[in-house]
């Protein structure tokens, strides 16, 4: 494990300053009401807007829609959208992971199909890993797919999927041979099933607060056409695996407070309360600065062709831990009683967090989970 | 962006195996018992690493300071009991900065300069009189450098260890952190450009710390690993409970943040600025160093609570090291004043230029 301090180059700074332009000037400060990180709602306009910049998709080739940019390019566009809280939710999912196992493992008539029209913005795409009885145990999904005449017949139910009543289509890992002994990981398969397929019911499981993200996805014999099974039949669990290594150690992972602390900078300014807040403004400054140093280089390694997979866990375990802290800092220094509808933004933003924030370290995989990966990759003294 | 510059490879490939070899369990204990290591010193010396970065003019090894905190990085991975920071980056770097040529020995420095010392000038001789506390290796400096403000100017006063009375003190690691007192001693001072300054001091001294940390918490937390993969309890390692692997994944970001965030502000300061850097790398150190002598204590269960067990030469050392130039109130006080100063839109773009948002 090494992280090596990078810094971006002329370019890419350029690049920094064209998005932060654009931002400006589609959300001025002040206008919007700030998302909180990658949680951020769904909003078509502005995702076809990004797309028309060429920051949607931009790590794909040039030859499926997309601006041949590098992982460190979309590391530049994803930290200014997620710092100025913008409403990047439609795209989302596609940007950061679908799109790339598309191109790694899809056929050329998926490629064709989805990734231009994923750069676009056009596509909204949800996940499908967890079912009522697998959560972590991930290998022990039990949803089947049977093969029928050019297709396949699924059965079974898919929980927590975020967005399955506003997305179009749906990435599933489906069990496509029964679980053998000794090795749970094979016979899982990846599978492209559009979200408006019949026999297919989409339910909201309300989340905490009454907001709807969550669903329940059951499938009904549903058919799923041969075309849309995505790499090799019994290869998902490695797929999936490849897939979770995009999914973390990024931005989205430790900014998602940073609209709501900006905010309370902005309405402390001339109050008293400036002058209590040095002290934890350093410290969130110095820690947002060390752990995007982090961030940052794991983008460069993925640039070097590696797949850091121990470091992406290291650095979501930290950064999701961190997004907690914060908010509990300033629950601690905000002697108020703050609620969704208070008239400031910042502490209607506080209210926001502090409901939604359990949920930053279980996401993506519990932070349980990636202590056990990124354990076994730490090395002890050298011999 | 400024052109990267690179450590030289070779510089930590000899670093590292010279402290390898001299500087081992038995020899940091002994440093601790007599207050030197003499042994270590004259081999570390005899490579010209302690005055890398300063110029050949005055006595130094050339190079840059990017390898000069290499160097004190593999110093405090090896808990190496020397006064290397003392007698490079910081005391070499006063007196070579006022055109004065350094010993061939150890030189020391003053932590507190002339900020508790009262100061007479007349021409390039000053008078001191006063009390240095914790200055580390007084007893066995050739010269004792004091970064002096006086007349609104800065000096470099260099004063013989002969003129003070020193009384022997050590800090939470058993290494030399003397008293010395000044008792109307002359020396000779020269002043230096206005970059340096007893606020530059303190910045360069708070870098040298966050080196020598970085390497610490890297080697205690190799140590840790390797410790819970050989302890067998309940019939496996330890490594292999999940209780355990938290505290290990734990140390390891500590290790890996206060390690990158020493190399940026190491880069940054290489170029010749940095102050936002250095004030977040310290920062960064030194809230690493608590949870990771917490989290690597912990799992090493009560042989970590023994001399016998190496893990103590890393966590005394980060314990005294965190309250060295700076604890955690100076610098995320002097950073969120920073912070607060650029308005909630400056706030991200500070985070991401640093030092270069502040010129």
């Amino acid at each position: 494990m090494r992280f090596t301090p990078t810094e971006l180059t002329e370019e890419e700074l350029e690049l920094q300053q064209q998005v932060r332009d654009f931002l400006r000037e589609e959300l001025p400060p002040g206008s919007h009401e700030p998302c909180l990180g990658m949680a951020a709602r769904k909003d078509k306009d502005f995702s076809l807007k990004m797309a028309d910049r060429g920051w949607v998709g931009m790590a794909l080739p040039k030859d499926w829609g997309g601006s041949d940019r590098t992982a460190v390019d979309r590391f530049i566009v994803v930290e200014e959208m997620l710092r100025w809280g913008a409403p990047v939710g439609h795209h989302w999912v596609a940007d950061r992971q679908t799109g790339n196992v598309i191109l790694k493992f899809g056929t050329q008539e998926q490629r064709e199909r989805f990734l231009p029209a994923i750069c676009r913005g056009e596509l909204g795409f949800s996940i499908g890993m967890s079912e009522p009885d697998s959560g972590s145990d991930l290998a022990s999904v039990s949803t089947k797919a049977e093969e029928t005449t050019g297709g396949w017949i699924i059965n079974g139910t898919k929980i927590w999927t975020s967005g399955a009543h506003e997305n179009d289509w749906f990435v599933c890992l489906l069990r496509t041979s029964p679980m053998e002994d000794g090795n749970k990981h094979a016979g899982l398969s990846q599978f492209l099933i559009d979200l408006k397929s019949p026999g297919l019911e989409i339910s909201p499981i309300p989340f905490l607060d009454g907001s709807h993200h969550f669903n329940e996805v059951t499938f009904n014999e549903v058919f799923v056409p041969e075309t849309n099974v995505v790499g090799d039949l019994g290869m998902g669990w490695h797929q999936n695996t490849t897939e979770m290594a995009y999914e973390r150690g990024g931005p989205d992972r430790w900014l998602s407070p940073f609209s709501t602390v900006e905010q309370l900078l902005r309405e402390a300014r001339g109050t008293d309360l400036e002058a209590t807040v040095a002290d934890l403004f350093g410290e969130l400054t110095a820690r947002w600065w060390g752990i995007r140093n982090l961030s940052l280089s794991v983008a460069r390694l993925i640039d070097t062709g590696e797949a850091p997979s121990v470091e992406s866990s290291l650095v979501k375990e930290m950064g999701t831990r961190f997004e907690q802290e914060v908010i509990e800092k300033l629950v601690h220094l905000i002697d108020l009683e703050y609620s969704p509808e208070s008239e400031s933004l910042f502490e209607r933003l506080l209210a926001q967090c502090v409901v939604t924030f359990p949920g930053n370290t279980i996401r993506g995989g519990t932070i349980e989970i990636l202590r056990s990966v990124a354990s076994k990759g730490l090395k002890g003294l050298p011999a | 962006m400024s052109e990267i510059s690179e450590v030289d490879p070779l510089i930590t490939e000899t670093a590292d195996r010279l402290f390898s070899q001299i500087c081992d369990h038995e020899s940091v204990q002994n440093a601790e018992v007599t207050g030197e290591a003499t042994e270590i010193w004259k081999a570390f010396a005899e490579t010209g690493f302690p005055w890398i970065s300063i110029s050949e003019e005055f006595g130094g090894s050339g190079g840059t300071l990017l390898d000069a905190l290499e160097v004190l990085r593999l110093v405090g991975y090896h808990a190496a009991p020397i006064p290397a920071a003392e007698t490079g980056i910081l005391g070499g770097w006063l007196l070579s900065s006022s055109g004065q040529q350094l010993p061939e020995g150890v030189v020391t420095v003053l932590p507190s300069g002339s900020e508790n010392l009262l100061v007479a000038r007349t021409g390039d001789r000053l008078t001191l009189t006063g009390r240095g506390l914790r200055v580390p290796w007084a007893r066995t400096a050739e010269i004792i450098v004091v970064p002096v403000e006086v007349d609104d100017q800065t000096f470099v006063a260099s004063v013989q260890p002969g003129d003070c009375q020193i009384t022997p003190m050590t800090n939470m690691a058993g290494e030399p952190r003397d008293t010395v007192d000044f008792n109307e001693v002359e020396a000779f001072a020269a002043p230096v450009p206005s970059d340096v300054n007893l606020r530059s001091f303190r910045f360069r001294g708070a870098l040298s710390r966050t080196a020598l940390m970085a390497g610490a918490i890297e080697k205690m937390s190799q140590l840790t690993v390797s410790y819970t993969n050989d302890r067998v309890q309940f019939g496996r390692p330890v490594a292999k409970f999940q209780a355990v692997q938290q505290h290990l994944v734990w140390g390891a970001q500590d290790a890996a943040l206060a390690r990158m965030a020493a190399e940026s502000a190491a880069r940054e300061a290489n170029r010749g600025s940095g102050a936002f850097e250095i004030a977040a790398a310290k920062l960064i150190a030194n809230q690493a160093a608590a949870r990771a002598t917490k989290a690597c204590h912990q799992a090493h269960g009560a042989m970590g609570m023994t001399q016998e067990y190496p893990l103590h030469h890393l966590s005394r050392r980060l314990w005294s090291w965190r309250k060295e130039y700076g604890g955690d109130a100076e610098w995320s006080e002097w950073l969120g004043r920073i912070a607060i100063s650029q308005g909630a839109d400056g706030l991200y773009p500070l985070i991401t230029g640093g030092s270069g948002v502040l010129r």
